[in-house]
């Protein structure tokens, strides 16, 4: 029983910290602007794709496409703010969420047209089993949640610890006095959406890699993303972190101990039950 | 001068005459060539289009066949076929969408694909009251069959009667204490199992799980881990090629040193997409013999070369029910002698024979490759994965008559 429960434990890790860096991506964007960007999950996708493209196409091994197409994520996130959401920073948030719905669409489309139909698993040559105990740790896996725990290490870096971070926190402190600071408030955007996106185009490599990317898979990623946003507080990105180990164990304990076919149901209970208790997420901040 | 000018008239009169004559008579005799649209509705993305995209395929190539041979002669005409298809995405909204629109809309009377099962049941709740010919491929669920509809055929077999005799293959292997994981909310695979465990208890064999994945599923460890637990001796997975191909990548990660039984029909590639051959090794597949090179007849093997050279993919071993379909469609325009008559064109499907270009291995019933109740049956066969492939072992043992008997008796 108790090697079961570790294995269930180590298993829905994993899941968590893919929840966790999709959280992180939406919940920079939506805490510092204020933006709720469905097309996160589409983009994640569409990282997937361009990952899987590069290792047909070049030869690259899995670490090398996702780290090479992560930039391709900084340039289009750069992109995404400058021509699809900064022409509607000041209307209503109506607005920029029609833009986030449009850009879902477009980005869906392009993927059609570029890769096809196809669902699509991202191979790896990492297939080995670490056993400890009667608990088997996948390579792959290790890998996975290695890797998200530096993606997360350095996404706090970067914000608590550069002046860019610090300008970052000031605009999503007070803007106006960002601005009186000599804060270039249009940088910020952009490097907010460059961040957002690399961290998107991560978590699709490593779905894509696990498990499989296909068209329409941004829609569930996207949904598990907000899902861990209010879970952890909108916001915050320790709440995003601890939101989306949260959600990924308990889906996995549920999958595990009571039915798989309820593991989408429990893990929405659980978030219902920490908004019954603590309607900010588990380390947002209470509304004055 | 004038006697030469008349008889130039004349012969020239003539020459015309005899030219005119001539392209009259051609023109009755000379079939006129026509084109027949059929549909198609299949799931061409998502998930389920591991068995949609390759049934579309297999249409198009078995339309492409027929026309470059010169087409489908009904009476006086040739008619070439043009395929029309629509993205049911294995939900039954779009399908019924789909099919309307193909009904409605494209004035189509024939349609043919149907991959997967919720998808297929919504259409056959109401294609009994159309004027129209659905040809089912892929799609198992028994109760598709079972309507007592006179406008649907099926080429696959349910999926029950696959069930069966895998329930008397398994046990035969020394199961005792079986695991089972699979898309168990699907009907016509919890037919299957229903029909294994029916065959399976009675030789002394236990089943000690059952677990459930959805076809969106990619991590099955949850339930791997569950069933681990349990010290099955043997795992039995019954679901779409890729969670399938999951559960039997995964099992290995998780260190399951047990037998792995199967109801997928997926080929070699579409499996080595999700797991490693090493991981596939030993994995038994227990399904209706489908496109298996050892066991077919030379045209499956001409089929598998130009599906392969046509669409730079080897087709999925279910992929000729649905090119198949198209030569049963062929043969029954041809013998009805018309494209709108569908109530003659029924009548000649009913009564047809296997098409001599027919792909599959199937089991006539009184020679016909359709019983009474709409359904063709073909062989079950035991596969097995050995170094990279899907190598054929054995045919299981399948009684279609008697299989015939028990559907008609569920007409509802």
């Amino acid at each position: 029983m108790l090697a079961e429960l570790a294995q269930q434990i180590i298993n829905g890790l994993t899941i968590g910290g893919i929840y966790s860096l999709m959280a992180l991506g939406l919940t920079v964007v939506y805490g510092i602007l204020g933006i709720a960007h469905f097309a996160h999950g589409s983009f994640a996708m569409l990282g997937g794709y361009v990952i899987f493209f590069f290792f047909k196409k070049f030869g690259l091994s899995f670490f090398m496409a996702t780290a090479l197409a992560m930039p391709l994520g900084v340039v289009f996130g750069i992109m995404i703010e400058r021509f699809a959401y900064r022409p509607v920073r000041d209307a209503p948030p109506i607005n920029s969420f029609i833009i986030a719905l449009g850009l879902t669409m477009i980005i869906e489309g392009a993927n059609l047209l570029m890769f096809g139909a196809d669902q699509i698993v991202i191979p790896t040559t990492y297939h080995g089993v670490i056993n400890i105990g009667p608990v088997a740790i996948v390579e792959l896996r290790l890998y996975v949640v290695i890797t998200t725990i530096v993606l997360i290490l350095a996404m706090t870096a970067f914000i608590n610890r550069t002046s860019t971070g610090m300008a970052v926190r000031a605009v999503a402190q007070n803007r106006s006095a960002a601005i009186l600071m000599g804060i270039d408030v249009n940088r910020i955007p952009m490097i907010i959406f460059a961040v957002s996106s690399a961290l998107g185009i991560a978590a699709g490599a490593f779905v894509g890699s696990l498990f499989a990317i296909s068209p329409g898979v941004g829609e569930g990623l996207v949904v598990k993303g907000f899902a861990v946003l209010i879970l952890g507080g909108l916001g915050s990105i320790p709440g995003a972190i601890i939101g989306g180990i949260v959600l990924g164990v308990s889906e996995t304990l549920a999958a595990g101990f009571i039915s798989s076919s309820y593991k989408d149901v429990i893990a929405f209970l659980v978030m219902i039950f920490v908004m019954l208790f603590r309607p900010e997420g588990l380390l947002g901040r209470a509304q004055r | 001068m004038s006697t030469a000018f008349t008889k130039f008239k004349m012969t020239s009169i003539s020459i015309m005459l005899i030219a005119l004559t001539g392209l009259i008579f051609s023109n009755g005799v000379q079939a006129k060539e026509k084109e027949l649209v059929v549909g198609v509705s299949d799931t061409l993305t998502g998930g389920g289009a591991t068995y949609g995209m390759p049934q579309m395929n297999a249409i198009q190539l078995a339309v492409d066949d027929i026309n470059s041979g010169g087409g489908v002669k009904v009476s006086n005409d040739i008619y070439k076929l043009k395929v029309i298809a629509y993205d049911d995405q294995a939900n039954p909204t779009e399908a019924t969408n789909s099919v309307r629109k193909l009904i409605d809309r494209d004035g189509v009377k024939y349609i043919l694909g149907f991959c997967c099962s919720p998808s297929t049941s919504a259409v056959a709740s109401f294609i009994g009251r159309e004027n129209a010919v659905m040809l089912v491929g892929n799609a198992a669920e028994r109760t598709i069959t079972t309507r007592g509809l006179t406008n649907l055929f099926r080429t696959r077999p349910p999926a029950d009667y696959s069930g069966t005799a895998a329930g008397t293959f398994v046990a035969t292997k020394g199961v005792k204490r079986l695991g089972v994981i699979g898309a168990l909310d699907i009907a016509f695979y919890a037919l299957y199992l229903e029909a294994f465990e029916r065959e399976f208890l009675k030789t002394g064999g236990q089943i000690i799980a059952k677990e459930t994945f959805s076809l969106k599923d990619r991590d099955m460890t949850p339930q791997l881990t569950k069933v681990r637990a349990m010290n099955p001796d043997a795992l039995l997975v019954i679901g779409y090629i890729e969670p399938a191909a999951f559960v039997y990548r995964q099992s290995i990660e998780l260190g399951m040193n047990v037998q792995r039984f199967g109801f997928t029909s997926g080929n070699e590639e579409q499996f080595l997409t999700v797991a490693t051959s090493e991981q596939m090794e030993g994995v038994w597949d227990l399904r209706p013999t489908e496109l298996t090179l050892e066991a077919l007849k030379d045209n499956a093997k001409v089929y598998h070369k130009v599906y392969t050279d046509k669409f730079g993919k080897t087709p999925a071993p279910m992929s000729p029910y649905a090119y198949d379909q198209v030569y049963v469609l062929k043969h029954a325009l041809e013998k009805a002698g018309t494209v709108d008559d569908t109530k003659k064109v029924i009548a000649e499907i009913s009564k047809s024979p296997v098409p001599a270009e027919a792909i599959m291995k199937y089991l006539p019933i009184e020679g016909k490759m359709f019983d009474k109740n709409g359904q063709a049956y073909t062989s079950n066969s035991a596969f097995q994965w050995q170094k990279g492939k899907w190598r054929y072992i054995a045919d299981l043992p399948s009684d279609p008559a008697a299989y015939s008997v028990y559907l008609h008796s569920l007409r509802n």
